[in-house]
């Protein structure tokens, strides 16, 4: 095979194959330092911002998907493994290990990546995003309970409880369970009541979340394309052992995917795994 | 040299005394250093020019000590920078308990403050931005001289900058957030306000005035009878503004009016001033005149002009001609005001519709 | 591999002339997809030039129409909201697609792999990919400019830029952002060159000064541009879908866009210095013939400014509504930075002491450079100290100060290494007398032009004013009028320099008599730079020797004054002091 010819690995500008090797690895690890800091800002705001409004954070973390989260992080945690396997079997010059890795690996990231997918329906469908769809449906929840017709008189905390109770267990509730949840959390409480949860800063958090979660599935899918890569030219042979270091460039990538993401799992998800609405 | 701008510019605050002695000191101790510099290195570019020292040239590589005293004295020329400076700072962001205390309120592009005891004027910004009410109640922020003044700033949109560089005072307004700046004037006299945090088109014309004024005239402000300088009218907020209201209310404008058709005194200059009147009788024109002349119209009548002035007893409570006095007080020369459509003509009033105010040149 | 030099200079007589190489890097192919589709660093750096002069030109028409603008104190020429475009345009062009590629981009690209004995950067197709990336952003922010331009000053504060501004923010923005990935991208490049790709011989205490400079550069590129990246993005989410986290009428804080902004856009103004610091350690070492004063001082001082100037982003904000105790932090750190920039001045002027200069253009921009420099430096003490900071922030006093540090120091250092090392890069000498001529001219048509807006700002006279009061016409309508100057002293390059390259004398391979190894190759240089991997035996500076980095004598140095004469090396001793008996050469 010519791929595994010195030469044909070696560029034109280096001199040896060691240095491309170790120019290429910590070209990575730049690049690496340079995403921990594009996610830094991300979490040093996440963290001004919790520390601002602690119980709003609680309560809009509360209503994510946890269980969707979970199985995505083994998913993660798991694809890192297999992409490790992979390098031991690019350095072992095992071509067929090799692609059935990197196989692995890629299924899972999709697969990430589909349940992912789904759980940003199932918000969408509950409405639970930041800006006028989050708007309206608290004003519709509110509404429920303080009509602005003059004529019609406001619920009272117990029946406003029972109404949204029933809402919720018909076939086509009116009302998300968070909105209606959010007011009555919040009934006949003003603005300055330490515990008002605040609307606006429970969207603050779903801005954090949809940011984050969608600046790292972009970085999942430049993963995955990476890995498409990589077996392609695992396929065609192209990846002698002695530049196994390509597979190892990019598994560093991926690892650091799987790192934030095992960051953005307990700010996003776990933040509000403790939240009893008490009302 | 006179076209140039002063040398300092005026100071009218202790930080400004404050400012400038530190600014002085760095500008010394920095011009000494620079100019040193300087001087060795057009000594350096004339004494070792190749035409004079040709060929070779010593190898030195450095000096440790050089290196070390380079380091260090400099370090602690800007460290007395440092400590002088936050001294200064400590003292501009600190306000004393018993400042005075105003609002201002940014918001494109005008400046809104409000006095504790209710005044509100507009301390300028672009007119065209702005409605008739808000244009009617463009003036200068009067503070009085000697005593602390906080400014409690805050913004109804983006982030604007209260500066007035006479005190070398400056802060940001943010919105959703209070911010303070203080100063306690030491000169008499109207300086400059800026916005120096950009916030769009106008962010230029955001400008006005701050008035300092002497206590007693501060006090007179607080009254409402002393009008905040500039301004043609009293300041929103205040006695003499609401006595305007009730003079339009009451349609007192339709006949005292600067106008040729008018069919009563003028009321501009009125108080304090000898008013004759009809039995060749002078009075002075003080609080009690005023009062029973709205009251009683026609026991004092003018020289020159016809009693059909309706009594308004029983129509104004006490507080509300106290409110008029004020107002009358407050009016000088050319300041009475015609109808607007901010005051409509009420039901069954003269029909004869008055020209609209010209915009207020309350610019600066 | 490792040899052990027992003398300095392997050979006793200079380098041959390196025969006109034929292909060079220029002449190998002239095909415009050869130049579109190069991974040749040079090309490359090329390709950078003739986009970033384009940008220059651009951003000074809008300086040029800020300027006159300012003539009367009601606006002279243009209504309100054409100069604040004109003066945003002015920033977003000449600091995100000027400043900062300026030299790292064009000349790091060029010399950083010469300069280190290299055939090429670490990446050549991430060195190509960056300037299509700079390009797309340079695209967006021109589209910004089609569709109306945009209003909102290059700092960006929100709510105005997200929420008030009826510009076209987005694509402005989106263009400072794509953009910062190529400055990212570039700073990876050089800084992992530098790292691998170093000559035998070349270690770190031998690096030129330039290389050291890029280095710390390239530390904040990779460091700092990020945190701006992901800043733009949030400001762009909140732009279009009115959804965000610094809008403050759901509990956002405005106040922490600024934090973030000035995290970057603090550490970018030494992106923009440091490589300026490192040309002038360059050329006053070459045309003072001397030996760098305090190689290790200069060498760290870089690094130290990059590494502390991460920490004191928050003195933009001293009256920003940050808290007394942060604001007398970040005003300790501010005077920490000054330190080590005052040690770079020390350094180069005593360079200056007993040495052999010549002031051709290069030198004289070098020393316009410290002379500005110095007051910008300086004038920063103001506004790092938080008690003069009250009244000077946010006036022209500000203006003026960032403009002797940017343009007195950075375009400086541009010029002076444009006119350094353009023999080098085009093969060609330009006009010595107009190049010495213009340099002057833009040194004082810079003082003309800036000094009277120290004293403007002085005087409280705000940035950003289309209007101000009358009494402040005089000065504005000074500087104007040194504006002028300085407008006609850059024009004044672009015609020499361009005539060189029609029918200027062919430049021989080192035209300055400089040390570097990136003038051991043939001008202009062949493809891949160097025939042989060079072998360094000592480091860059050794002037008073007279011997390059390969230890080989220096040809004869440029005239003034005489040739330095080559018989005055014959006899020279050794050197004195800490010079290495054994030069060790490491593989």
């Amino acid at each position: 095979m010519a791929a595994s010819t010195h030469t044909s690995v070696l560029k034109h500008h280096f001199d040896r194959l060691d240095q491309q090797h170790a120019s290429e690895r910590l070209g990575m690890w730049m690049f690496l330092a340079t995403e921990v800091l594009f996610f830094s800002g991300l979490f040093g705001a996440y963290t001004v911002y919790r520390l601002y409004y602690p119980t709003e954070f609680e309560f809009a973390s509360s209503k994510l998907n946890r269980v969707i989260a979970t199985i995505n992080t083994l998913f993660l945690i798991t694809s890192s493994m297999t992409i490790t396997f992979g390098i031991r079997s690019a350095k072992l010059g095992d071509r067929s290990g090799l692609i059935r890795y990197l196989v692995l690996t890629l299924l899972l990231g999709t697969a990430f990546m589909v349940l992912k997918a789904f759980e940003y329906t199932a918000d969408y469908e509950e409405r639970y995003m930041p800006g006028t769809l989050f708007r309206s449906e608290y004003n519709a929840a509110f509404e429920a309970i303080f009509p602005t017709d003059p004529q019609q008189k406001p619920l009272s905390r117990e029946e406003a409880k029972l109404y949204f109770e029933k809402d919720a267990q018909s076939e086509h509730p009116k009302h998300q369970h968070w909105a209606a949840e959010l007011v009555l959390l919040n009934y006949r409480k003003s603005t300055a009541d330490p515990d008002y949860i605040d609307p606006g800063k429970v969207q603050l958090f779903l801005s954090f979340y949809y940011i984050m979660t969608g600046i790292h599935g972009i970085h999942i899918l430049a993963g995955l394309g990476c890995l498409i890569w990589l077996i392609i030219e695992a396929a065609r042979d192209a990846i002698p052992p002695e530049n196994y270091s390509t597979v190892e460039v990019v598994s560093l990538y991926w690892h650091l995917v799987d790192g934030i993401w095992l960051f953005l799992m307990p700010l996003l998800y776990l933040a509000g795994a403790g939240w009893v609405a008490t009302y | 040299m006179s076209f140039l701008p002063s040398f300092i510019p005026e100071r009218a605050s202790i930080l400004a005394d404050r400012f400038e002695a530190l600014f002085w000191y760095i500008t010394l101790t920095t011009a000494t250093v620079g100019l040193l510099i300087y001087i060795f290195i057009i000594y350096c570019c004339i004494r070792y020019r190749r035409s004079r020292s040709p060929g070779t040239t010593p190898r030195i590589l450095g000096s440790h000590r050089l290196e070390i005293a380079w380091t260090i004295i400099p370090t602690i020329v800007f460290f007395t920078f440092y400590g002088w400076g936050v001294a200064v700072y400590n003292y501009a962001f600190h306000p004393p308990e018993d400042a005075l205390e105003i609002f201002v309120i940014g918001k494109q592009w005008m400046w809104k403050a409000q006095y504790p005891s209710g005044q509100r004027v507009i301390i300028g910004g672009n007119p065209a931005n702005m409605t008739e009410a808000e244009r009617a109640s463009i003036g200068k922020l009067v503070v009085p001289l000697g005593r602390p003044v906080k400014l409690t700033l805050t913004s109804e949109d983006v982030i604007h900058n209260f500066g007035i560089p006479a005190f070398r005072s400056k802060m940001d307004v943010l919105p959703g957030r209070y911010t303070t700046s203080w100063f306690e004037a030491t000169k008499l006299g109207e300086y400059h306000v800026f916005c120096d945090q950009y916030c769009g088109t106008w962010h230029s014309l955001m400008v006005g005035k701050v008035h300092v004024v002497t206590p007693e005239e501060f006090e007179e402000f607080l009254l409402g009878a002393r009008s905040s300088q500039g301004s043609e009218n009293p300041v929103d907020g205040s006695l003499a503004f609401q006595g305007r209201q009730l003079f339009m209310k009451l349609q007192c404008s339709t006949c005292h009016t600067a106008k040729p058709s008018a069919r009563a005194p003028v009321l501009e200059g009125l108080y304090g001033s000898k008013v004759h009147l009809k039995g060749n009788r002078t009075e002075i024109a003080d609080e009690q005149y005023i009062i029973e002349s709205i009251l009683k119209p026609r026991a004092k009548v003018v020289e020159g002009w016809e009693p059909i002035m309706p009594s308004y007893e029983g129509q104004v409570t006490a507080e509300d001609l106290a409110a008029l006095v004020q107002y009358i007080r407050s009016l000088k020369r050319g300041t009475t005001l015609d109808r607007t459509e901010d005051f409509p003509v009420p039901v069954g009033a003269p029909t004869e519709r008055p020209e609209p105010i010209s915009p207020v040149k309350g610019k600066n | 591999m490792s040899a052990v030099l027992t003398r300095w200079g392997l050979s006793t007589t200079p380098p041959p002339e390196p025969p006109p190489a034929e292909p060079n890097y220029l002449n190998h192919n002239y095909s415009i997809w050869s130049w579109l589709f190069t991974t040749d660093h040079k090309r490359i750096g090329i390709l950078y030039l003739i986009s970033i002069t384009l940008f220059f030109v651009g951003g000074g028409i809008a300086a040029g129409v800020v300027r006159l603008n300012l003539l009367a104190p009601n606006g002279a020429i243009v209504t309100e909201d054409v100069y604040n475009r004109a003066f945003t345009a002015h920033g977003v062009l000449m600091l995100f697609f000027f400043l900062i590629p300026a030299v790292p981009a064009v000349f790091g690209n060029f010399f950083i792999p010469m300069m280190i004995g290299a055939k090429d950067l670490a990446f050549p197709k991430l060195n190509l990919a960056s300037w299509y990336v700079f390009m797309l952003g340079a695209a967006c922010a021109a589209w910004s400019v089609l569709v109306g331009g945009i209003d909102t000053g290059w700092t960006l504060y929100p709510p105005y830029s997200t929420r008030a501004s009826q510009a076209s923010v987005v694509p402005g923005v989106l263009g400072a952002f794509i953009a910062g990935f190529s400055s990212i991208m570039t700073g990876l490049n050089i800084m992992v060159t530098i790292h691998k790709m170093r000559a035998p011989g070349l270690t770190w205490n031998r690096l030129p000064l330039f290389v050291w400079a890029l280095y710390a550069t390239s530390l904040i590129q990779l460091l700092a541009t990020p945190v701006l990246g992901i800043t733009l993005v949030l400001l762009m989410v909140e732009r279009m879908w009115g959804v965000g986290i610094f809008d403050p009428s759901i509990g956002g804080d405005p106040v922490l866009f600024q934090h973030l902004f000035w995290f970057y856009s603090h550490p970018a103004v030494y992106i923009m210095i440091l490589p300026g610091m490192g040309v002038i350690s360059e050329v006053i070492t070459c045309f003072s013939r001397k030996n760098i004063f305090g190689y290790a001082a200069v060498a760290w001082s870089s690094v130290g400014i990059a590494v502390v100037g991460f920490l004191l982003w928050a003195h933009h904000m001293f009256v920003a509504g940050i808290s007394f105790y942060a604001a007398i932090l970040f005003s300790f750190l501010s005077m920490l930075v000054a330190v080590p920039s005052a040690i770079k001045v020390f350094n180069w002027t005593a360079t200056l002491y007993r040495g052999s200069i010549t002031f051709q253009a290069p030198m004289i921009f070098a020393l316009g450079f410290i002379f500005l420099f110095i007051i910008g430096g300086l004038t920063g003490l103001y506004l790092a100290t938080l008690g003069t900071d009250i009244h000077l922030h946010d006036t022209y006093f500000v203006v003026a100060h960032f403009h002797f540090v940017m343009v007195g120091g950075m375009v400086m250092a541009y010029f002076a290494a444009l006119h350094y090392w353009w023999p080098k890069m085009f093969g060609r000498m330009y006009s010595d007398w107009w190049s010495r001529l213009a340099a002057m001219i833009i040194i004082v048509g810079f003082f003309l032009t800036f000094i009277p807006q120290f004293i403007m700002g002085y005087h409280g006279m705000p940035r950003r004013y289309p209007n101000y009061p009358a009494n402040l016409q005089i000065l504005n309508v000074m500087s104007t009028a040194g504006g002028s100057i300085l407008g006609l002293g850059y024009l004044m390059p672009a015609i020499y320099l361009t005539l060189s390259l029609i029918n200027g004398p062919k430049a021989s391979s080192n035209p300055w008599s400089a040390t570097g190894l990136e003038w051991q190759t043939p001008s202009p240089p062949s493809i891949h730079n160097f025939e042989e991997t060079p072998i360094v035996v000592c480091g860059p500076y050794e002037y008073a020797i007279g011997v390059d980095q390969m230890g080989r004598p220096l040809p004869e140095g440029p005239g003034e004054g005489g040739p330095i004469d080559p018989a005055s090396h014959a006899g020279h001793p050794y050197p004195a002091g800490p010079v290495p008996k054994e030069t060790e050469v490491v593989g």
